[in-house]
């Protein structure tokens, strides 16, 4: 068998050069987007969960408030907890370092502790501390850090910025610079590892006044004396626990942040997987043409006495050499790509989820073992899957039939029409499916539906093609002089080629399916997104720290900043929005306050409901302490107007009732504002007003937002580091950020489309290939060249234009799904559809001529054929 | 009258104000003669000064005769005499407590210790009142009752000290001078004998006991000086109500320290000042800690020619090592002894406290030198 196969199958592949190599870059290129989009994902949430590792140590349980910081007073209560464990009171935030050449920023973790009763929860060593030992005891290491602006950074972030012991660095704290001074250097060990090194530790003194939280405690790290009770402990402390704190383990931080994000992912995985099934189609294609091309050889190998079984076996075989070939190669294109994936994947996430996300590590670009498992066990069954259509087609040839060298060709008939029944079950199957509600917030239904449509789709393709061929004729007669008889020639040819090649170019449909969808999703959400803007904006100037652009940062502005701000002659009001994360059921959402005093006076909302809210409702809700929600909180947990939102506060959960439900593009986490008033009643620690993170400025009537936005920059100088946007340029970062988030969605696509491409380009090599025959016989009937090669580049053309419109038609029944089902299920916003003209048209033209380019090199194979064919007949 | 009540009050300042206190570059007070102590207020903490002990030991004895030794100590460390940030986390003081329990019919010493900053209220020293604490290891006063109390793992104190004789001041005017430089001294009285009754618990195991105990309060500045490498000290309870406390330098060079010195206290209260040349105190038998691997001499010949008195002094068991890695940092020995012999020309016993520092590791020195940080 062994022999055989290298004789049979290996030698063909060699013969088959050209076709081999496609069929394997094809599978390849989906390979390698599938295990790109998994490092991506892997690493924009691997530096998080690091970190959550990392600083979380031996710590069994941790305390927190809900949302935000609490009152460190309260540790008096909890003397009952030295019983259980060691506690270790933390302050937690993070700074933004800047480089020498003020270009780089990097995010800086800070963690505060007491030195003193950390120790049973974290180890700290240190490089060139001691001669006998690098752990410092719990006084050494205090007394390194004991100044307020002390900091112990690690190896690793010194070496890269050229600091040493003793040196100083600036950081920007919210819209503060402050200088911290390096007093010692933390080995690549425990808490040294977070973030790949960008971790500071502090004094939870120096902390709370790096942070401006005097009297504050992020959290209490709790070690148990004993592990094993964990559950019971948990209990314990939770019955026991004051009102406003909650226990967890540090692993549910975690997974909060893991299932806010596991949408995103999931759709980035689902986008990804497209490219993988063009690689499937590649193989189905190529072995296809392989058992057609070879009917007689099998036929001959079956009547020196291969059984069925072992026919089959040798296509499937083959199949198996290359889907592990492709795969091979896809991992080490994937690991390529993986960088640039992580990049962009990161950039998301960090943009409109997690701050940490930013810091991705090295380590997290690498190729895991799980990668290469997941490759391969998807690839090799689907493969074997894709290839065992035409592996049993194989082994039914008959021995007669390969002798009499019949049914080689047996493709003039018309496409079956079982397709059609086919292709209506599952439309049908689709309707159905676009019903069904999310499984956990996650719109697998949706995704399974795009399936079901894309295969009906599929299926009826080589009968589309079929009819649209025989159009095509009927219409050549119309085509100018010269071109008629090529024309028609094409038609014909293509029609009669339409069941075989019906597979490569439903590969082909597929990928500009997806393409068109995914266009089309951006181009509506972006329309949304501008009409959302224009209508909501109503500030001149928009201000926020210019520590992040990440959501959940809570970097504040300082009040001296806002006091600057406030004294300008051309200001008129402020409004100012601080928002935190807020624990809320087993996942996050983000809690805003706002003054809703200046939105009745000034302010604009998009309100989804109620229809009508008037400045007297804003004050109403305002008096009433209820709250707004975003209307992705009302599509994520299913409320609405009237009803009400439980939510933590120090003194324990409260419920608020729902004023209205505005749309907020800015964010996808469910936000819930209440009013500033209401926040300094009821959620903050010390009944103060929270920093605000952003501010809007209200102008004088006739004062000019550049002129005021340059004098106010300039009057808060070096000190505060705030980003002022006007109206105009506050469109233009919007649609920055837009942009870059989906950058990576288009570089998916363009490669899918590659692959596509690849495969048609393919199917055409062969066609021409396997019609060399008839093509001579054509020169000898007395067609030019010139005329076999229009032929030949109008058949690659015919195949992009259907293609192209068929990918135009399913593309939008598939962005109708995505927009409207999977958007609405992922990330909860509506979306008003608007197709993108232009760019379809644009795509049309891009698409058809690359179809005559890809026609271009088997025209010119052809009328080599025609030489050799005139030479044989001499 | 009215003149006179001025005069009185005149004077009174005058009084006052011939205390002349100094102080050392970082602004802490310095230890100087002239000081005039005043109780209960000086069981109060001295915030001023930057270091600062309270250091209780006792021998008991349970109802059913099982000897117990005891020692709790509340050391307060300054690092800033004013912190810049009003966090409540900004480090002032170092509160550091050792406690340890010798269960003399076991032969087994327990050991724990504490280390914590104020923060929101876990460690410190109250300076209007009596009462030092530690998470939830406190001393405090009531009435004329030293209440302390401690727990850890299973063993614990709580015990009620009443003093028999009024504070005894070492020195002159209660000024211990440690080292050749003027302010290298300490503030130090103690109450040498204090009638004690309460609980000693072991391994969860609760006593009921009565004994003596012994109560140091020292606070200065600066105290050591580099070549003093350690001392050996002790206190002893005598039978015939006498008590005597002695404590030799050894330097580092191992000549014998001027500052070597006593206090010999009558049974009326009367405390009469010792100096280098008016006892002896030498080594006897050793034995070598295998975790610290320091030998300690765990019997002592004590000679006082001028109260004839020849006084042997045994360890009630040797193994009392104090190892504190979480808070001091240094290897010390602490125990409970028996003393006999002979005093004013009459045979005599009782029991005390021995310690002896400096035969291990880091001297207790580092940390109570005139610059305390550790290196």
């Amino acid at each position: 068998m062994p022999r055989l196969f290298s004789r049979f199958i290996l030698r063909s592949l060699w013969h088959q050069k050209g076709r081999s190599t496609i069929t394997v870059l094809g599978i390849a290129l989906g390979v390698a987007v599938v295990v790109a989009i998994r490092i991506g994902n892997h690493g924009s949430i691997e530096s998080f969960k690091t970190a959550t590792e990392s600083i979380a140590g031996a710590t069994s349980l941790q305390i927190t408030a809900g949302s935000g910081r609490f009152d460190e007073l309260l540790l008096n209560e909890l003397g009952w907890l030295d019983g259980l464990g060691n506690v270790s009171p933390v302050v937690e935030g993070q700074v933004l370092f800047e480089g020498h050449d003020g270009e780089t920023a990097e995010l800086l973790q800070v963690l505060g502790i007491d030195a003193l009763r950390d120790r049973p929860v974290r180890s700290y060593y240190l490089l060139e501390f001691d001669d006998r030992r690098r752990e410092p005891t719990p006084r050494q290491l205090l007394e390194l850090i004991v100044d307020l602006d002390a900091v112990i950074a690690t190896e690793k972030f010194a070496r890269q910025h050229g600091l040493a012991i003793g040196d100083s660095f600036p950081v920007v704290v919210g819209d503060r610079r402050r200088e911290l001074t390096i007093k010692g250097l933390l080995l690549d060990e425990g808490p040294g590892r977070t973030l790949d090194g960008n971790f500071l530790l502090m004094d939870i003194a120096g902390a709370q006044e790096l942070f401006a939280c005097i009297g504050q405690l992020d959290r209490l790290d709790v070690r148990l004396h004993d592990e094993d009770s964990l559950e019971e402990a948990k209990g314990a402390i939770a019955e026991r626990l004051v009102p406003g704190l909650i226990v967890e383990q540090p692993d549910d931080r975690f997974g909060r942040v893991d299932r806010m994000i596991a949408a995103f992912h999931f759709n980035l995985n689902a986008l990804g997987s497209v490219s993988l099934i063009v690689g499937l189609f590649l193989i189905y294609n190529s072995l296809t043409i392989s058992v057609t091309m070879r009917r007689e050889e099998i036929g001959m190998l079956r009547a020196v006495g291969a059984s069925r079984v072992q026919t089959a076996s040798l296509f499937l075989g083959q199949a198996l050499l290359l889907t592990i070939v492709g795969a091979g190669l896809g991992l080490l294109l994937g690991r390529i790509l993986g960088e640039v994936a992580v990049r962009a994947t990161t950039v998301a996430v960090e943009t409109f989820y997690i701050a940490e996300a930013a810091v991705a590590s090295t380590a997290s670009q690498s190729l895991r073992w799980s990668d290469v498992g997941w490759a391969l066990g998807l690839t090799i069954p689907l493969g074997l899957v894709a290839a065992l259509g035409p592996a049993l087609e194989a082994s039914r040839v008959s021995p007669l039939e390969a002798i009499r060298g019949t049914g080689r060709l047996a493709s003039a008939r018309r496409p079956s029409r079982w397709a059609l029944v086919v292709a209506g079950v599952a439309f049908l199957l689709t309707t159905v499916l676009v019903r069904f509600p999310s499984v956990d917030g996650i719109p697998v239904w949706g995704y399974t539906a795009e399936l079901t449509l894309l295969l009906g789709a599929a299926a009826l393709v080589p009968l589309i093609l079929w009819s649209l061929c025989r159009l095509w004729e009927v219409g050549a007669s119309s085509l100018p002089r010269g071109w008629r008889v090529p024309g028609k020639l094409a038609g014909a040819n293509l029609r009669d080629a339409s069941t075989r090649i019906g597979v490569s170019v439903a590969a082909l449909v597929v990928s500009l399916a997806m393409m068109v969808a995914v266009a089309l999703m951006i181009a509506s959400f972006r329309f949304t997104v501008t009409y959302w803007l224009d209508r909501i904006i109503s500030a001149d100037i928009m201000v926020r720290p210019a520590t992040l652009n990440s959501s959940i940062a809570e970097s504040q502005m300082s009040p001296e900043a806002l006091a600057i701000l406030a004294s300008d002659p051309d200001v008129e009001a402020i409004d100012t929005f601080s928002t935190r994360q807020a624990r809320f059921g087993d996942t996050l959402v983000t809690l805003g306050c706002g003054d809703f005093q200046v939105l009745a006076a000034k302010g604009r909302l998009l309100y989804a409901a109620p229809a009508r809210m008037t400045s007297d409702d804003v004050r109403r809700a305002a008096r009433d302490g209820e709250v707004f929600i975003s209307e992705s909180f009302s599509l994520r947990f299913g409320k609405t107007v009237g009803d009400e939102v439980r939510l933590p506060t120090p003194s324990g959960e409260r419920a608020f009732r729902i004023a209205a439900v505005y749309y907020d593009y800015s964010n996808n986490r469910g936000t819930v504002v209440v009013d500033r008033r209401t926040f300094a009643r009821l959620f903050s620690p010390d009944g103060q007003e929270p920093s605000p993170a952003s501010a809007a400025l209200y102008l004088r009537e006739g004062a000019d937002p550049e002129t005021t936005r340059t004098r106010l920059l300039k009057r808060l100088g070096e000190n505060h580091r705030l980003l002022l946007f006007t109206q105009a340029s506050l469109r233009t970062e919007v649609m920055r950020i837009f942009n870059s988030t989906f950058a990576i969605t288009y570089g998916l696509q363009i490669i899918a489309i590659a692959a596509a491409v690849m495969g048609v380009l393919g199917t055409l090599y062969t066609i021409v290939h396997e019609r060399r025959r008839e093509i001579g016989l054509l020169g000898v009937m007395g067609a030019t060249r010139s005329q076999i090669r229009r032929m030949i580049v109008l058949e690659a053309t015919l195949v992009g234009g259907a293609s192209q419109l068929l990918g135009i038609l399913l593309g939008i029944a598939m962005a109708v799904i995505l927009v409207f089902v999977i958007n609405v299920q992922s990330f909860h916003w509506t979306i008003q559809f608007r197709p993108p003209w232009f760019f379809l048209a644009q795509s049309t033209v891009l698409v058809i001529l690359a179809s005559v380019l890809a026609g271009l090199y088997p025209a010119a194979r052809a009328t080599r054929f025609r030489s050799a064919a005139e030479l044989r007949e001499e | 009258m009215c003149w006179l009540a001025m005069m009185v009050m005149l004077l009174g300042a005058e009084e006052a104000t011939s205390y002349q206190p100094t102080y050392n570059d970082e602004g802490w007070r310095e230890a100087m003669p002239g000081y005039s102590f005043s109780f209960p207020r000086d069981h109060a903490s001295h915030p001023d000064c930057r270091i600062e002990w309270w250091y209780y030991t006792g021998n008991l004895v349970s109802e059913n005769g099982r000897r117990f030794g005891y020692q709790l100590t509340f050391f307060r460390t300054g690092i800033t005499l004013e912190p810049k940030s009003a966090s409540r986390w900004a480090v002032r003081d170092l509160y550091m407590t050792h406690f340890a329990i010798s269960d003399g019919s076991a032969r087994r010493h327990h050991v724990h210790e504490r280390l914590n900053r104020a923060g929101v209220g876990m460690a410190g020293a109250a300076t209007k009142h009596y009462r030092v604490w530690n998470e939830g290891w406190q001393v405090s006063l009531r009435g004329n009752t030293h209440h302390l109390v401690a727990e850890a793992e299973g063993d614990a104190i709580d015990l009620e000290l009443t003093p028999l004789k009024s504070p005894a001041l070492h020195g002159r005017d209660g000024i211990s001078q440690k080292g050749a430089k003027a302010g290298n001294a300490s503030h130090y009285y103690s109450l040498t004998r204090m009638e004690t009754k309460g609980t000693v618990t072991v391994d969860g195991v609760t006593h009921r006991v009565r004994g003596l105990s012994w109560m140091d309060h020292e606070f200065g500045t600066s105290f050591l000086e580099k070549e003093q490498i350690g001392w050996d000290w002790l206190s002893i309870q005598l039978d015939n109500d006498w008590e005597l406390m002695l404590y030799q330098f050894r330097r580092s060079d191992g000549s014998s320290d001027p500052r070597t010195s006593g206090t010999l206290v009558d049974p009326e209260g009367e405390a009469t000042p010792l100096g280098a040349g008016d006892f002896t105190m030498s080594p006897g038998e050793t034995w070598t800690s295998s975790a610290s691997g320091a030998r300690y001499p765990v019997s002592w010949k004590l000679s006082i020619p001028e109260q004839k008195a020849q006084l042997e002094v045994r360890a009630i068991f040797p193994q009392q090592e104090m190892r504190t890695p979480l808070s001091t940092d240094v290897t010390y020995w602490e125990g409970a002894i028996d003393v006999s012999g002979t005093f004013g020309g009459a045979s005599a016993g009782g029991s005390g406290y021995l310690e002896m520092t400096g035969y291990s590791g880091r001297p207790l020195g580092d940390s109570f030198s005139s610059d305390g940080r550790v290196q």
